[in-house]
């Protein structure tokens, strides 16, 4: 996983924005937004399968920043850490309010603009398989649906999943499995064989 | 483009592709438009306070109104008078202004969003059916500067 934490925009980490931003600080306000708005957006989308759930969680996540930045303790978690489990916790709350969701719309970034006519078939196939693979992903249950968006689609490391979601390693990693295991069956295919476990995992390893 | 075989993708690559797809996902401009206008909301300098005596002037005249209306009409006359104020004060909407005024013919977007109650208390807005900790939908309109214009309240 990218470490915002230390990641910097004019050398300011996030703590520092953080405190800046409890102060009133708008410019450490839109800094923060700049450097965390997208994972909390994809980790949304992917969560709820619906584009404007996702925009009214960012939403949501900002104006707990904004109203809370003082409580935050960077000893604590980092700060992408803190966000996935407000975003988490948002989108359960909408998740268990709006139990039905539209699919992901035409706007998805899969949607290749350059496509030669050599490759139409390709591509097609290949949309085709993205949209199973996220129906799937959606259709799994949220508590392995999470771990499978954090560690697999958004390379969260397995230690700062378990500070999000707020329990043991042991529990991502075993969830994981699991979780790879449901995607396999629904795919249809030797999705979790243990090669592909292997690469799956060497990407998010603690 | 990639030049691999897409009908081949097996689940790793599946996600993998997938992963890449969404890693290109950009959060909509207008979000940041909303979020920073509700930071401008609860930051406004003064607004706060302003707001807070403006509404505080607004109820003691309502309250004289309602007193000399009280005084004027009596028995079926006066409870016809109430709750035609009442059904009114349901439908009606609360415009803030709480920037640059929007000037004729400015284009200017409208972006609904949810906000606690508490940051409209800020304002010295008190929602009908809100209460402290509850999450008000309110309209905030968007100059062409990405600025926050006014600010509507409903119900």
């Amino acid at each position: 996983m990218r470490d915002a934490t230390r990641a910097t925009d004019g050398d300011l980490a996030d703590a520092d924005l953080m405190r800046r931003t409890a102060a009133g600080d708008r410019e450490a306000f839109t800094a923060l937004y700049h450097r965390h708005h997208a994972m909390v957006y994809r980790f949304a989308r992917l969560m709820t399968g619906c584009n404007s759930a996702a925009e009214d969680i960012v939403q949501e996540v900002f104006l707990v920043v904004m109203r809370d930045a003082a409580r935050y303790d960077p000893a604590r978690a980092a700060l992408s850490s803190y966000l996935y489990g407000v975003a988490r916790h948002h989108t359960r709350r909408r998740l268990a309010r709006e139990r039905q969701f539209v699919t992901f719309d035409g706007g998805c970034a899969d949607a290749t603009q350059h496509v030669t006519q050599d490759d139409v078939n390709a591509t097609l196939q290949r949309r085709r398989t993205l949209q199973r693979l996220r129906r799937a992903i959606l259709s799994l249950p949220r508590r392995y649906r999470e771990v499978i968006v954090l560690c697999d689609l958004q390379d969260v490391s397995y230690n700062d999943a378990a500070v999000a979601i707020g329990c043991a390693v042991g529990t991502i990693r075993s969830r994981l499995h699991r979780a790879r295991n449901l995607l396999s069956q629904k795919m249809g295919s030797a999705i979790s064989s243990d090669e592909d476990n292997q690469r799956l995992s060497e990407r998010c390893a603690v | 483009m990639t030049s691999m075989r897409h009908e081949d993708l097996g689940p790793a690559d599946a996600l993998e592709e997938l992963r890449r797809a969404e890693a290109r996902m950009e959060t909509p401009p207008h979000v940041e438009a909303a979020v920073l206008a509700a930071w401008d909301m609860a930051h406004a300098p003064g607004m706060a306070s302003r707001r807070r005596t403006f509404w505080r002037d607004a109820a003691a005249v309502a309250a004289a109104l309602t007193i000399a209306a009280g005084l004027a009409q009596l028995g079926q006359h006066l409870q016809r008078a109430t709750q035609g104020a009442n059904a009114q004060s349901e439908n009606s909407r609360t415009l803030l202004l709480v920037g640059e005024p929007i000037l004729q013919g400015e284009p200017v977007r409208m972006v609904r969003m949810r906000v606690p109650a508490s940051t409209l208390a800020g304002l010295g807005v008190r929602p009908a059916t809100g209460t402290r900790g509850e999450h008000i939908d309110v309209d905030v309109i968007v100059g062409e500067d990405g600025v926050a214009r006014a600010i509507r309240v409903g119900r």
